[in-house]
């Protein structure tokens, strides 16, 4: 035990003398918080649209005004390239829909007919035209359904049409009543975070040991794998807290992000998963040869697994099936369980004690793992 | 210009120079050394060494000091071709490329994972979304509202209940993403032509796909609905979608284009300042700089090789794209080819800029990190730019990826040409020429 914390503190002092090491260990997590929090916007607002009315009648200006009353569109201002083109009447000078579609200038275009106010108004259906940019798919898809909705809203509100559903369906969102997104985002990215950076930094101190040599000196001395690997895990797992609580703090300041349950959960399923992102390091770190392929290593296993098989950004039963399988060894996911949990949901331990079991688990396998290449090179007794 | 043979002295693995003294070019010299002490991997290892200004010594230690030297070659062939100090240091970089499996494994192996991870494992489709059903009323109308939901996929019945607490906890639990309430007088009150109230509760935890099932929960009972009373008039307005460049709304080929760009700059940069700096590491690079030749045409000699092993990347990721998820190619092949070219230069010289700023491979892959992420973050590859703040709106103006993508996307999917893209073409070009001369200009300063 004594040897696993003098260990640690061996670790902390050689830490805190590496500056570039140390303000990046803070700086990093900060500033991806930052970064994912705020651009990971998934559902687009403010959606470009292009109306051509051909028909300009008194309720065909009212159909484009509903639809720019959701304040989900907004008309087409040339966001691409504002200095260059700080036309007012772009709209006025299209001819071709598509045209403006093809330039970027639109998301969406919506077509009405010349006879709409007038079919309209004899009662025959008319038939609006939406062209839709199908390069952003669920975009596309929303943008589709929000202009459908719409139409149905005005047909009702505008007296047009009487209520034609028989049916209505009162739909209550529950835990994130006003979707919003950095409120699924940001609890997730905490995930991505403590995966990433706490796993590098081990991974680089642990390769360091090997490129310098020091190592040689640990494997002659007393110490064993296991002392070493605990004493270096425990200081690399303060630094993780630090990060775990800077990154807490700082979204509860900008996204007002608080906790629904009481903290336990959180607070045990926080060290396990730290603990299972440096062991993660420790095992890249005995494995690889040098830096460079330690960050590869980490970013290319840690970061993308992370990133794509932990339903960061869509749900894990979108994964299709032998991709599938991977995600339920990724730590990241039954971290994002806990943290969704604690900071939306609400459910507590009934909700998360298997993502804490399966965390503990992933954290044991990884420790053995890098015991036993470590044990390989080190001599016996 | 390079004599053929060379004495090696096998003791202390130095060779004296003063043999060269002919040598007023510089040129490349490869020796051969067969390791004498086992026929073990190492069996040949080549060093390559720079040959200096005329009456200056330099040694260069063999890596094995028992190592004998034997047939040492000239590339009397390329000498002939490209007699010039350029062209041999172009070789010379290539070669150090090529023999180094760790740079090959790198241009190969994180894009093809990358492509195929991104390309696979995000999907927004939402399909089978599970869906809880209490049905108080049990009739006719009820079953058949209920196989409507799931009639097209987008859900499916996980469980039926039998009553409400238990589809809220259900719900509460996460095990089902949706929960339909039928109440007792849904049949009553349809048949009196009243409207009957149906209760759905949706997890909302993840905001997105919680949006597309209100907005598929909405439309289908709504049809539904309509189809019950064949009195009613259809509605007044039909809206008729057409989806442009993806009819089939195949989320990959949103991805691709994106990842395509990401995965270039992360190669492009990477490869291209570990290049600079592993010779900071080695040493070598003083060597370099003792050479005759210019900075301009050390750093130009680096840039030629990395940017053709780099258009193979280019090629590799845009076959994966073609092959595996079947992505479209609109546009023209040359202008593709023709701006990510560009693109690479941009690449590789925000890989030189760090090299030159960096001191060692540690900081360099850091701060790439550093870099990197804000790159990717604002380029439209994952998350769409028009739903960002308007700030990282603006920001992502700056950033080269998100014109490399437009540029992608437009090619590929829209097949529109330059007189669409001219300004993202430009925007790179100003990119290239920028970050270039910075990493030229910190190069030279490194000379003195």
């Amino acid at each position: 035990m004594k040897r696993i914390l003098s260990q640690c503190q061996k670790e902390l002092a050689q830490f805190r003398r590496d500056r570039l090491t140390l303000a990046l260990a803070f700086l990093l997590p900060l500033m991806s918080l930052i970064i994912f929090g705020f651009v990971i916007r998934l559902e687009s607002k403010n959606i470009p649209l292009f109306v051509q009315d051909f028909d300009n009648s008194p309720l065909s200006r009212a159909y484009t005004e509903r639809l720019f009353a959701t304040n989900q569109f907004e008309p087409i201002n040339n966001f691409s390239f504002p200095i260059l083109n700080s036309n007012k009447n772009l709209q006025s000078q299209i001819s071709n829909p598509q045209d403006v579609i093809d330039k970027g200038l639109a998301k969406a275009a919506v077509v009405i007919p010349p006879d709409f106010s007038s079919r309209i108004k004899s009662d025959l259906p008319s038939t609006v035209q939406i062209l839709v940019d199908g390069t952003d798919v669920n975009n596309a898809r929303i943008i589709k359904n929000s202009i459908q909705a719409t139409t149905r809203f005005f047909l009702r509100n505008s007296g047009l049409q009487s209520s034609t559903d028989e049916i209505i369906a009162r739909i209550r969102l529950w835990f994130n009543p006003g979707r919003k997104e950095s409120l699924y985002i940001v609890p997730g990215v905490f995930a991505v975070i403590l995966w990433i950076f706490p796993s590098l930094i081990t991974a680089i101190a642990m390769v360091r040991e090997k490129e310098k040599g020091t190592i040689l000196q640990v494997y002659a001395s007393s110490l064993s794998a296991e002392e070493l690997l605990l004493g270096k895990a425990l200081a690399y797992l303060l630094i993780g807290i630090i990060q775990a609580l800077l990154i807490m703090v700082i979204s509860l300041i900008i996204w007002q992000l608080t906790l629904v349950i009481e903290p336990t959960p959180l607070i045990i399923g926080t060290l396990i998963f730290l603990t299972d992102s440096i062991m993660f390091g420790l095992f890249i770190g005995v494995r690889v040869a040098n830096q460079n392929s330690a960050v590869q290593a980490v970013s290319l296993l840690g970061f993308l697994t992370a990133l794509l098989l932990s339903g960061f950004i869509y749900p894990i039963s979108n994964i299709p099936f032998p991709l599938s399988l991977f995600s339920a060894i990724v730590p990241a996911r039954y971290y994002i369980n806990i943290t969704r949990d604690a900071y939306v949901r609400g459910t507590g331990w009934p909700g998360v004690w298997l993502s804490i079991i399966m965390l503990s688990l992933l954290g044991f396998l990884l420790f053995n793992a890098a015991r036993k290449v470590l044990k390989r090179m080190q001599l016996s007794d | 210009m390079v004599s053929d043979a060379l004495s090696f002295d096998t003791s202390t693995g130095y060779f004296d120079y003063a043999q060269y003294k002919s040598v007023q070019r510089c040129a490349v010299i490869e020796f051969r050394l067969r390791s004498t002490a086992a026929k073990s991997r190492f069996n040949y290892r080549v060093v390559e060494v720079l040959s200096v200004v005329s009456g200056q010594l330099i040694t260069a230690q063999c890596p094995m000091p028992n190592a004998q030297c034997t047939n040492i070659t000239t590339m009397k062939s390329i000498k002939r071709l490209f007699n010039s100090r350029f062209w041999s240091l172009v070789i010379k970089e290539f070669h150090q490329i090529l023999r180094s499996k760790e740079t090959l494994v790198l241009l190969i192996i994180p894009p093809t994972i990358q492509m195929l991870l991104y390309g696979f494992a995000l999907n927004p489709d939402v399909h089978y979304l599970k869906l809880g059903v209490v049905d108080y009323a049990n009739t006719y109308e009820s079953r058949e509202l209920v196989s409507t939901l799931t009639g097209n996929q987008v859900f499916t019945v996980d469980q039926y209940l039998f009553n409400t607490e238990d589809l809220g906890e259900e719900v509460r639990r996460g095990k089902i993403t949706a929960g339909l309430v039928i109440p007792p007088d849904f049949q009553s009150n349809l048949s009196t032509d009243q409207s009957a109230e149906v209760q759905v509760l949706v997890d909302a935890v993840d905001a997105n796909t919680a949006g597309i099932a209100q907005g598929y929960l909405n439309q289908i009972i709504g049809q539904f609905s309509q189809g019950l009373s064949s009195n009613q008039a259809p509605p007044l307005i039909n809206t008729q979608t057409i989806f442009l460049y993806n009819p089939g709304l195949a989320s990959s080929w949103f991805f691709v284009p994106g990842v395509l760009g990401l995965v270039l700059t992360l190669i492009s940069s990477l490869v291209s300042s570990v290049t600079v700096v592993r010779e900071k590491d080695t040493g070598t690079l003083e060597q370099l700089l003792m050479t005759p030749a210019e900075a301009w045409e050390i750093l130009l000699a680096k840039i030629v090789p990395l940017f053709v092993l780099l258009m193979g990347d280019v090629i590799l990721a845009l076959s994966l794209g073609r092959l595996v998820f079947k992505v479209p190619f609109r546009g023209s092949l040359v202008l593709f080819l023709g701006l990510s070219g560009l693109y690479l230069f941009v690449g590789i010289g925000i890989g030189i800029m760090l090299a030159t700023v960096c001191r060692t491979q540690q900081q360099v892959v850091l701060t790439s990190f550093f870099i990197n992420l804000p790159l990717i973050q604002l380029s439209g590859a994952i998350s769409p730019i028009e739903s960002m703040p308007i700030v990282f709106k603006y920001l992502s103006l700056l950033n080269p990826l998100r014109h490399y993508i437009a540029i992608v996307r437009g090619i590929l999917l829209k097949g529109v040409g330059l007189e669409v893209l001219w300004l993202n073409a430009i925007a790179l070009l100003l990119f290239a020429i920028v970050l270039l001369s910075i990493s030229i200009n910190n190069f030279r300063r490194q000379l003195s």
